[in-house]
Parts: C-alpha cells; structure tokens; sequence
C-alpha cells in the first residue's frame, strides 16, 4: 500500500486512479492473485496511485449463492457510504475495492486492512436460515403429535 | 406467531364489534382478501341489523379439480356447513355474484353464555377451514375410522391455491399426501428448498418420529403417475407427507386438515420472514462495518494539532516584522 499522488500525465489537473485507467503501463505493477481454490480467490492490481482488491467468495450450494449475492448487492447500494467500495465488481469476482492514494492519507493503513470479513458473515446468515428452516419443519410436524 | 391460526381475525374482530354494538343500526359493507386469494365480504343493513351476510370466494380450482366441485364447493362442505352451523346460519341459494358461498348469520340466534358465544364465533370466522378443508377432512375421516372409501387407491386432486392442487392418495392404512410446492421469486425458490429439505431432517430427530413421515424430491414421485402434466411441473420440488390412523384420531382431525391445506402457505410465509430477517441483519452489518471505516480515520482534532507541530508555524505579526528586519 505505498501509494502516492500522482497527477494525470495526459490531461492537466486530472488526478485519476490508474488502475482503473490503465493508460500508460509504466505506472502499473504486476497483479498478484491468491487462490485458495477455484472458487475462493483474491486478485490485487496495483499502480502507483492506487490499487484494486477484488474477491470471489465461497459458494458452495445456492443458497450460499443467493446470500453472498443479496449481501454484496446490498453493499453495493451503498457504495458511497464505504468509500473504498466500487459500485460494480471486476469481471469475474464478486466485489471489488478500489483504494487510493487519498483514502490512505485520510485513513490508518492497518485499520483500512482488517475491513472486511465477508465469508463469517455468508456463513452465519447460512446458519440462521436453516436454524429456522427446522424450527418451523419441527413446530408444523409437532402438531400431528 | 409460528403457525397459522385458522380463523380470519379481521372477521372475527369484525362480528365481536357488531355483537357488542347490537342495539346500534349502523351499515357495513366489507371486502378482503385472504392468503391463497380467498375473498370475503360481510354486509350488515340497516333494515336488519341483527342480520350477518357473510360471501366468501375461493380460489380459482385447476382443471383436474373441476369435476370435485358441486355447485361451486368442494365436495362435502354443504353439510359440513350444515354440521358446524347448525341453528345459527343459513346458506342461501345462489350465492352472491362473484363468490362461492353466502351464509346468513342471525346474531340474535347466539346463545347467551359468553365463552360459547365466543367460541362460535370463532368457529364462524374459521368458516375458511370448513370449506376448503372439506373434501380432506372426509378422506381422512374415513381413514380414522378405517372405513374403505370407494375411491381406494385413486389420486384425488384438491384445490389448495388458486390454479394449483394437492393431491390424495387414499390407501386403507394410510393417506398419501402430495404437494407440488412452486413460488414464484427465484430467491423464495432457493429458500424454500432449504426449508423443505430441513422437513426432511426434522422428521429424523428423536422427538418426532411418531410425526407423519414426511419427504421431499426434486422431480414428481411415484405416485403421481397419473395426474395431468401442467400440475407435475414446480419449481421448488415436491413434498409427501404420510398420514397415518394415529393422526387423524379424535380432536387431532381438525389440526391436521387445517396443516395440511395450509402447508403451502405456512411455508411461505416463513420464507418471507426469514427473508425480512436477513434484510435487517444485513443493514445492522452495513452500519457496523460503516463504522469500522470511520474508525479508520484517524481522529480529527488530533491530526490537526500534529499538522501544525510538524509543517506549520504560524508567525504572529510582531515576529513577522523582526523577521524582515
């Protein structure tokens, strides 16, 4: 996350996030991108300004499926009130961040890192819908008793 | 509130109000509309206040259970009208335009004694459970009291929602019951199949196993071999439920007919609230990871003071001259 400022170099006074841009590829480093498996992965592209972490979550079953999709869409909608979230997710991945050389100035680097524990929360919501898939499977079945 | 009850409330809330406000003539004409789009309408003159038109609509029945409707109810709920009401209502020939049934209530009729009163009215307002419940109730009555019914062995089909059916088979041991379970948002779809599947489980745990035996399949069992093809085509699969002497036996009939011709909506009004529970939880989320970004930032009034210390210093006027000097 050593990101500094860096003005546009095409268009005077733009400052623009060249990871998004991609314009001049000397400003870019190499991405790097962590797989757990196929369907946990995690790419990082960076350049000198900014740089862009996209996830894929565990799906395992379609309800999983659903949930991750209800819960990043709902995040999504309120990208603005993140900051550091970007609207649309990179082709292929579920959500992206976009980080630049600003949020780092205005935030502590290491609190911007621990942000972010989507799978916990995929899991639980998971847990909490058969919990009560089987209380309600139980309450009806109770009353044949 | 976990399970359904089987008595429209707003019609009970309804003709208590009217029962305690007798000697008022006031006019009331009502429409609602109930889950698996059952319709009702009360209608109060002034001419005769202590008159209670009551008109309920059922749902639109599907082709393959046209035939098991007489008169535009299923099979057996005149008289079990005629049981239940005995004395204080009276079934008036033809129905009111649009509806199935119309029944004239005498409130003047009801017996004096409070709990008794209350708890007809209650049987009134359940007037749902009697008609649709119907054509079930006699097949598993006949199955309580071991009488082999003529149907033995044939799939019956029932209206449980408008254009859709269930479907008995009435065996000498036991009732076989099937229910193609279709909803129509992808997600209710997906959550739904989780639920049914927890059915399944549920029914293996120690504390039920004298439960109906109770299985869910993605394609159409076996025994529906015979029924038309657009009632074998549903999206969140199929359920059978296995009915056994022992649950239909004494007081248990009538929980059991109003379970079962409400599954499909039981389980979906589960769905949806299980589906209002994550939307709130995911926003608590939201906010607490919101929070989390703010954390982030470093205070603010700190970063101000460590701004001047470090880059800044302000100079006041006096040292501004010295300094051009």
């Amino acid at each position: 996350m050593c990101l500094q400022n860096f003005p546009c170099q095409e268009v005077e006074r733009h400052n623009k996030p060249e990871v998004e841009l991609k314009t001049s590829p000397e400003l870019l480093l190499n991405p790097v991108l962590i797989c757990r498996n196929e369907a946990e992965k995690c790419l990082i592209e960076t350049s000198i300004n900014s740089l862009r972490i996209s996830l894929k979550v565990k799906q395992s079953d379609e309800l999983e499926n659903i949930l991750t999709k209800k819960f990043l869409r709902f995040l999504s909608m309120r990208a603005e009130a993140f900051q550091v979230l970007r609207r649309k997710p990179v082709q292929g991945y579920d959500i992206s961040f976009l980080i630049t050389n600003y949020h780092c100035e205005e935030m502590q680097k290491h609190k911007l890192i621990d942000f972010i524990d989507i799978d916990k929360e995929i899991s639980e919501l998971k847990m909490s819908v058969n919990t009560r898939g089987r209380l309600v499977a139980t309450e009806f079945l109770k009353q044949f008793i | 509130m976990i399970l359904l009850q089987s008595h429209s409330r707003f019609l009970l809330q309804t003709l208590l109000n009217r029962l305690h406000n007798l000697d008022k003539t006031i006019e009331l004409d009502y429409h609602w509309v109930e889950f698996d789009d059952v319709r009702y309408h009360i209608q109060v003159s002034m001419k005769n206040p202590h008159h209670v038109l009551l008109s309920v609509s059922l749902p639109t029945p599907p082709p393959e259970t046209v035939s098991a409707f007489y008169g535009g109810l299923p099979f057996g709920a005149l008289e079990a009208i005629k049981i239940a009401y005995s004395g204080i209502v009276q079934i008036l020939d033809p129905p009111r335009d649009g509806f199935n049934l119309t029944l004239r209530l005498n409130l003047s009729k009801l017996p004096p004694d409070e709990e008794y009163r209350h708890a007809i009215l209650v049987k009134i307002a359940s007037v749902r459970e009697v008609v649709l419940g119907a054509p079930l109730r006699v097949i598993l009555k006949g199955l309580g009291s071991r009488t082999a019914a003529s149907n033995l062995d044939r799939l019956v089909a029932l209206v449980h929602r408008p254009k859709e059916s269930l479907f008995l088979i009435p065996q000498a041991e036991k009732v076989t019951v099937v229910f193609p379970m279709r909803f129509k948002d992808s997600i209710d779809i997906v959550l739904a199949t989780s639920f049914l599947q927890e059915f399944v489980e549920a029914r293996r745990t120690a504390g039920l196993s004298n439960a109906p035996l109770c299985l869910w399949s993605p394609t159409p069992p076996l025994e529906l071999k015979g029924a038309p093809a657009e009632a074998l085509s549903a999206n969140a699969g199929f359920v059978t439920i296995v009915i056994f002497p022992r649950h239909v036996e004494g007081k248990k009939l009538d929980r059991t007919v109003w379970s079962l011709s409400t599954f499909h909506a039981y389980v979906s009004y589960h769905v949806k609230c299980s589906e209002g529970f994550m939307h709130t939880r995911m926003r608590r989320r939201v906010e607490s990871l919101i929070q989390a970004l703010d954390r982030a930032k470093p205070d603010s009034e700190n970063s101000k003071k460590t701004g001047h210390n470090a880059s800044f210093k302000r100079l006041s006027l006096k040292e501004g001259r010295t300094s051009r000097k």
